[in-house]
């Protein structure tokens, strides 16, 4: 069996990413691929490091794929890149201190590095992407109304959608469902089809750096479309914890 | 109650006064319009003068957005490259043209405007530049309606009218998240009948005749009638080419349609 490991929301928290990477390294080669959905980068001291382990990663480890995610974006804004250059959801979030930190942590090279990193990917008929194609904001929960849920995979035209963004781990499955339609236009009377949709789902990928000694990601096997999440407790040895 | 819902003038006056003379001969209470007042037509300052002195509530179309804020949607602004060749002349012209006065009515237009259970957007209500065409998938037709939380949703955009009933709808979710042992399984009720209301082109018709296109909707028996108003357009052809616009603009009206490759994906949503 082989596996996608599927990160996001590290947030510069790169003793949470290393905590994850050991476990991948735990599960003797079954991970064929490493992705990271957005928010590689945050308000933490370890930003710089961790881009460069990201950047380049030892002999042997998997070489990640990476997205951008709202603080990513936030970042664009900082340096007048973005769709805000004022920066305005920033400060509202973080205040003038966290911006101050922010701007510190983060430098231009790595904000360069950073701009030329992909929207999402598209792999088979998966979309790995930080929010949605709606954009990096876009958080879809297991709250998100389930028509909003299947528009976002629609949008995309896949079967799987995982996303980053919420933090949550989760998986939301979407068995069938149905509407029937009717067109009527000046020359043609009325023509009625019902429409379905079988078998799609979205995958809250967990939080790798968000909460503090503990990172989830997910294992996903496109082969068998099984889905896990993995919950490691890092900064703790000796207590009896570990993988869950 | 009856409404009559227009869309997509883009400086045709000539038409727009012919549907005003139509909407005069129906039992119509309330008129509304969804945008794009200029573009592409000879008298942009003229159609807005019209219905800013008529009061007739209007949202923001595409056309009227750019011409405020400037060209800044990517190609998804036209359903095709060959479109928005053209559309970057007649947004020139149409640039040049506009009276201040006709700049700040269109800037301060909303983007929805909502009544009742009936909500009026351009193209749709994440964005004026979204195409909602009678094919565009039902699910996500169906979402723009729920979106609004409105049941009957009316758009233009297409400059082609339509009628579409959205009904028994059901979507089932299945939550299998580590926190929900054992996994819940639901099937999510839906409203049980949506309307989408697409009120085709005054100014520039595309479904294949040069005659302006509106609907009238009767609100206590919910009828659609989808109406369809001759008139002299040769004048207004002739005013596009005295005026320097691109002669192709006359063509097309003449012919109502619009000489263009599709678009490849019509439910894009410009980010910028």
């Amino acid at each position: 069996m082989t596996y996608w490991a599927i990160l996001s929301d590290i947030n510069g928290n790169l003793s949470a990413y290393k905590a994850v990477l050991a476990d991948i390294k735990r599960l003797r080669g079954q991970v064929e691929a490493l992705y990271i959905l957005g928010d590689l980068i945050g308000l933490h001291p370890q930003c710089e490091a961790l881009v460069q382990q990201v950047r380049q990663p030892p002999k042997g480890d998997l070489e990640p794929q990476v997205c951008i995610g709202w603080w990513e974006e936030q970042c664009f804004n900082l340096y007048g890149l973005g769709s805000d250059p004022e920066a305005k959801e920033l400060l509202n979030q973080i205040g003038s201190a966290g911006i101050e930190q922010f701007w510190q942590s983060v430098s231009r090279e790595t904000v360069q590095w950073l701009r030329s990193l992909d929207f999402g990917f598209f792999e088979l008929d998966c979309l790995l992407i930080h929010g949605s194609t709606v954009g990096c904001d876009d958080m879809l929960t297991p709250e998100t109304p389930p028509m909003q849920l299947l528009d976002r995979l629609l949008r995309a035209e896949a079967n799987t959608l995982f996303c980053g963004r919420s933090g949550l781990a989760f998986q939301l499955q979407i068995p069938e469902g149905a509407v029937t339609s009717t067109v009527t236009t000046l020359d043609a009377p009325a023509q009625t089809m019902t429409q379905t949709v079988r078998d799609r789902q979205i995958i809250g990928v967990g939080s790798v750096g968000r909460e503090p000694e503990k990172a989830t990601y997910t294992l996903y096997s496109p082969y068998t479309n099984e889905v896990s999440f993995r919950t490691i407790r890092y900064g703790t040895q000796g207590k009896g914890f570990g993988t869950v | 109650m009856n409404i009559a819902v227009l869309s997509c003038i883009h400086g045709n006056l000539e038409a727009l006064e012919a549907v005003l003379r139509d909407i005069d001969q129906q039992p119509v209470d309330q008129i509304y319009c969804l945008g794009d007042l200029v573009g592409y037509g000879p008298y942009p300052n003229e159609v807005v003068t019209r219905i800013h002195e008529l009061a007739i509530p209007t949202c923001q179309g595409c056309w009227d957005e750019d011409i405020v804020d400037g060209l800044n949607a990517c190609e998804c602004s036209y359903p095709s490259l060959l479109a928005e060749t053209r559309g970057r002349l007649a947004h020139e012209w149409t640039n040049q043209q506009v009276t201040p006065e006709t700049r700040t009515f269109l800037a301060n237009l909303p983007l929805t405007l909502q009544q009742d259970n009936l909500c009026f957007v351009h193209g749709s209500p994440h964005s004026q530049h979204e195409y909602l065409l009678p094919d565009t998938s039902a699910f996500i037709a169906l979402e723009r309606v729920l979106a609004t939380g409105a049941d009957t949703l009316f758009c233009g955009h297409t400059h082609v009218p339509y009628v579409r009933n959205l009904e028994n709808s059901h979507l089932t979710l299945k939550v299998a998240s580590p926190s929900a042992h054992p996994p819940a399984n639901s099937t999510t009720p839906l409203p049980s009948l949506k309307h989408i209301i697409n009120a085709g082109s005054v100014g520039e018709p595309r479904h294949g005749r040069p005659n302006a296109t509106y609907v009238r909707y009767d609100t206590d028996t919910q009828d659609v009638t989808l109406r369809e108003v001759e008139y002299d357009y040769t004048q207004t052809c002739a005013a596009i080419v005295d005026k320097g616009l691109p002669a192709i603009f006359a063509w097309r009206l003449s012919r109502g349609l619009e000489f263009a490759e599709k678009a490849d994906d019509p439910t894009h949503v410009c980010e910028r």
